[in-house]
């Protein structure tokens, strides 16, 4: 039950392009209970103590995708995360815009980037003509066909994975965590005529530009594991189109080169992924890497108990054509 | 100066219904919120939509359902539209990608809801607010619309008796732009939070409703508020229906299911008013539990097991676990009735039309009235649908025959002055005290339970309130992202309508669905089988009634 109130020390990030020569952090002391989430913190500085602070909120309960933003560096949306344990591990809570997305003011943040990459997936149904949908009837669709998706739904489009995101920083080519989970949703779609296209467009519009660090779904507040919904688009993407990019052959090259010696063969998997004239530009590096250690570039041997890695590999065969 | 066939304001289910059956017609169609339209509070509905499509039920039985759900006030033409149309329109939604909860048969799955006869109610787990959300956005994106997004509604611009288009300011920029139009849809949402205690969002301001009021629209039967008997204790975040569709349980302190007692059929799954009543007399009467924050009851899920709990009813789980602290697999729910649902709104005929030329409405801004005194569970995210699509039909028809829109070149200046005057004060009101008081006094004055002197007190204070409103002063002088400036919009907006709210329910002297007055505990309906219509005047509201249609069920007592 309720738990006595203490001191919480809220450093809160403000900004106003074009009027503050640099963002400054205000500090505000507030008495609150430790289950108070941070959204409630900043409403109460804004209904008490300074009625300018910028932010975004609706729903209060972590439907709406509003207030999302870096608490304490981590990505996170503000209605949800109570003030105490960010106290218990921090002793203070540090409240910053979400990143990867330019600040309009104070914790706004301008998200026309992030709903473009959205829209650069075609997030709609796309219908094939030649089989329309059942005349004033539900198209049937059993539970386990449902199951594949019936949770994407949950994303509530707050772009906390956007902001946590190293790949999106790093890359402008790449449509982020939630575009590329919306896309799983319309792929594994049984309603959808475009599944092969999109895979095929995909494998050069980006999948392969995820790092795999997960940092999205430690971010998502609502369970939707967008880096597992990338594995999920890589595996398909390659299943319809065969290794066809660069991040695809890696992969693929990886896989068949560490089962046929039992470690990686680093001079081989860049012919793999790069192919023999893609691997020109890369001479340079291989002969920096080849003076400091040849052993890299040369082909090892095969360790030993390569059966039983072949029994490994055996196991995880796809089966049945699935 | 922004130009436009079909304006639609509010981006919710409803106007993202009426903005594309308005596309569909072939006008120049804009659609304007304060949010972008996937963050609408549509999204918060979770448990399910309404259609009789089981083999067992009818669509004669679902229009049975929500008259007498109404307590006899809703138009019986417009219920059985309403529910003729909701096969069709769940159909088209599935064909529109809504990712519904299926049946083993590969049919739509659904579950009982309050005052249903059977189960009726159409789910995408517990987030088929999200599901149709998502699923309607992404079908209007494969159209060609303009979108203001994060623009505020400031005032219509009413000429000759007609809408010539209105004035909305740019959260972005701060700037204020005329948008003309020859017809407007207002499509905002409800004003719940003129209550303290709702399971509304923040957003929830009853913006159009007021411009609209502003306008000459006259608001009907706004004293019909619906108070959620099953909200989270303490954040009053909802806890769906469907808990109770799935099976949950209603225990007082010392474990009993009481509503045994109030309505022996159906129990838990009485109709909305009639459980919050009961679970308020369950606490006034001290058999409910007491806490720091207040009285409340036990809603229990843990016989129903990890597994159907977990699947069926997941957001439940997440907010009880992080907004309560408690593991609904394991424990009881605290739960306290809150506001939750406005049955009035503005005005409008079938077809969304309003008594102002070029003004249509949908959604739970409007009032058509299917609700009555009352809505089902399950009936609200219908009406979004069925009635954004008729008024996005009707606005896209009026507009195709009305004369270009005529704003003058001081409309800016004039719909403006007031605003632009609360930030050159350097003195006045601050919003948020406002509307703090305003909030404490509805939810003092005008609850679930009512009577003569705490209406009379309820007027008397938000009259006060108002006067003091005319001094409101925004200190934030930025032009961007001003919140300051938005909520002193906001309060002034709400302030009207709560005023219309308590001196609704102070006139209509008698208890029907939600409006339930101590000192006249019956219906009457010689007297008030009626609908209230508001007009706005300088002195306040002048209230003037019209008649309820029937077609076919004659009013009897209301028992479950």
């Amino acid at each position: 039950m309720p738990d006595a109130a203490v001191p919480v020390p809220l450093e809160v990030y403000r900004f106003a392009p074009g009027v503050d020569a640099a963002p400054t952090y205000r500090r505000y002391d507030l008495a609150l209970t430790p289950h108070t989430p941070v959204l409630t913190a900043l409403l109460k500085v804004r209904a008490e103590l300074d009625p300018t602070l910028a932010l975004r909120y609706s729903c209060r309960s972590a439907i709406c995708g509003s207030c999302a933003m870096r608490i304490n560096g981590k990505s996170r949306l503000a209605c949800e995360t109570p003030v105490g344990p960010e106290l218990e591990r921090h002793g203070r809570v540090v409240v910053e815009p979400m990143a990867n997305q330019p600040v309009l003011r104070d914790l706004v943040v301008d998200q026309a980037p992030f709903w473009q990459e959205y829209e650069r997936i075609e997030p709609h149904l796309k219908l094939d003509p030649r089989h329309p949908m059942p005349e004033g009837r539900p198209n049937p669709m059993t539970p386990a066909e449902v199951e594949r998706f019936h949770d994407t739904p949950r994303c509530i489009a707050c772009a906390a994975c956007y902001s946590a995101c190293p790949a999106v920083a790093a890359d402008p080519a790449f449509p982020g965590p939630m575009a590329l989970a919306k896309l799983y949703r319309f792929v594994v779609d049984p309603r959808d005529a475009a599944r092969q296209d999109r895979l095929v467009r995909i494998q050069t519009e980006g999948l392969w530009l995820c790092l795999r660090c997960h940092l999205c779904t430690e971010a998502c507040p609502k369970d939707v594991r967008p880096s597992e919904r990338i594995r999920d688009l890589k595996e398909m993407a390659i299943a319809a189109q065969g290794p066809t990019e660069p991040g695809s052959r890696h992969a693929v090259g990886f896989a068949s080169n560490v089962r046929e010696r039992g470690t990686l063969q680093e001079a081989k998997l860049v012919r793999q992924t790069f192919g023999v004239l893609g691997m020109l530009p890369q001479v340079p590096q291989g002969i920096r890497i080849w003076r400091k250690k040849p052993e890299v570039t040369r082909r090892p041997g095969p360790i030993e108990g390569l059966d039983e890695l072949e029994r490994i590999y055996a196991a995880f065969e796809p089966k049945d054509g699935r | 100066m922004e130009r436009h066939e079909v304006v639609v304001v509010g981006a919710g289910l409803a106007g993202q219904r009426a903005a594309l059956a308005a596309v569909q017609a072939g006008r120049d169609v804009a659609l304007l919120s304060k949010l972008h339209p996937l963050r609408s509070h549509s999204g918060a509905a979770q448990g399910g939509i309404n259609a009789a499509v089981g083999a067992e039920d009818s669509v004669e039985t679902h229009i049975f359902d929500t008259v007498k759900g109404s307590d006899y006030l809703g138009d019986q033409d417009a219920i059985e539209f309403f529910c003729r149309e909701a096969g069709p329109t769940v159909v088209e939604m599935e064909h529109f990608g809504t990712i519904f909860s299926r049946a083993d048969d590969g049919s739509l799955a659904r579950r009982p809801f309050g005052g249903a006869h059977f189960p009726r109610t159409i789910y995408a787990a517990d987030r088929t607010g999200l599901a149709l959300l998502q699923a309607l956005w992404e079908r209007l994106g494969s159209e060609t619309l303009t979108l203001y997004e994060e623009w505020d509604v400031t005032r219509l611009i009413v000429r000759d008796g007609r809408v010539q288009g209105l004035v909305a300011l740019d959260r972005a920029s701060g700037e204020f732009h005329e948008v003309a139009a020859r017809a407007v849809v207002l499509a905002t949402g409800p004003a719940g939070r003129v209550y303290a205690k709702t399971t509304n969002a923040h957003s929830c301001t009853g913006d159009g409703i007021a411009v609209a009021y502003d306008a000459g629209a006259l608001l009907k039967d706004m004293e019909f508020v619906q108070f959620h008997p099953t909200a989270l204790l303490e954040s009053s975040i909802l806890i769906t229906e469907g808990a109770r569709g799935e099976g949950g349980l209603l225990k007082n302190a010392s474990g009993e299911r009481f509503m045994v007692r109030y309505a022996p059929h159906v129990q838990e799954l009485a109709s909305r008013d009639v459980v919050s009543r009961a679970i308020v007399t369950e606490v006034r009467e001290g058999r409910g539990f007491q806490g720091p924050f207040g009285g409340y009851v036990h809603l229990e899920l843990m016989h129903l097991g990890k597994e159907r709990v977990e699947s069926r009813l997941t957001e439940i789980c997440d907010y009880a676990r992080r907004f309560a602290g408690i593991d609904p697999v394991t424990e009881p729910i605290p739960v306290y009735p809150a506001q939750h649902y406005m049955m009035g709104g503005i005005g409008t005929d079938l077809h969304g039309a309003t008594n102002v030329r070029g003004l249509f409405a949908a959604g739970e801004a409007a009032c058509v009235s299917i609700h009555g005194a009352n809505r089902l569970g399950g009936n609200s995210l219908l009406e979004t649908l069925v009635f954004g699509k008729q008024a996005g039909v009707a606005a896209a028809a009026y507009a195709a025959g009305a004369p270009a829109p005529e704003l003058h070149s001081t409309d800016l200046d004039e719909a403006t002055a007031p605003l632009r005057a609360w930030s050159s004060r350097s003195e006045g009101e601050d919003p948020s005290t406002l509307r703090t008081e305003m909030q404490r006094t509805m939810e003092e004055c005008v609850g679930i339970y009512r009577d003569e002197a705490s209406l009379m007190e309820g007027i008397r204070r938000i009259r006060a309130l108002r006067q003091r409103a005319e001094r409101i002063r925004v200190v934030d002088r930025s032009g961007v992202y001003n919140l300051n400036l938005t909520d002193a919009l906001e309060t002034t907006h709400m302030l009207e309508l709560a005023e219309v709210i308590v001196v609704g329910a102070y006139a209509r002297t008698e208890s029907r669905g939600a409006h339930a007055r101590t000192d006249y505990p019956k219906r009457d309906d010689a007297r008030w089988m009626r609908h209230t219509l508001a007009r706005r005047t300088p002195e306040g509201p002048a209230l003037d009634y019209a008649p309820v249609a029937f077609t076919r069920f004659e009013p009897t007592e209301r028992v479950y």
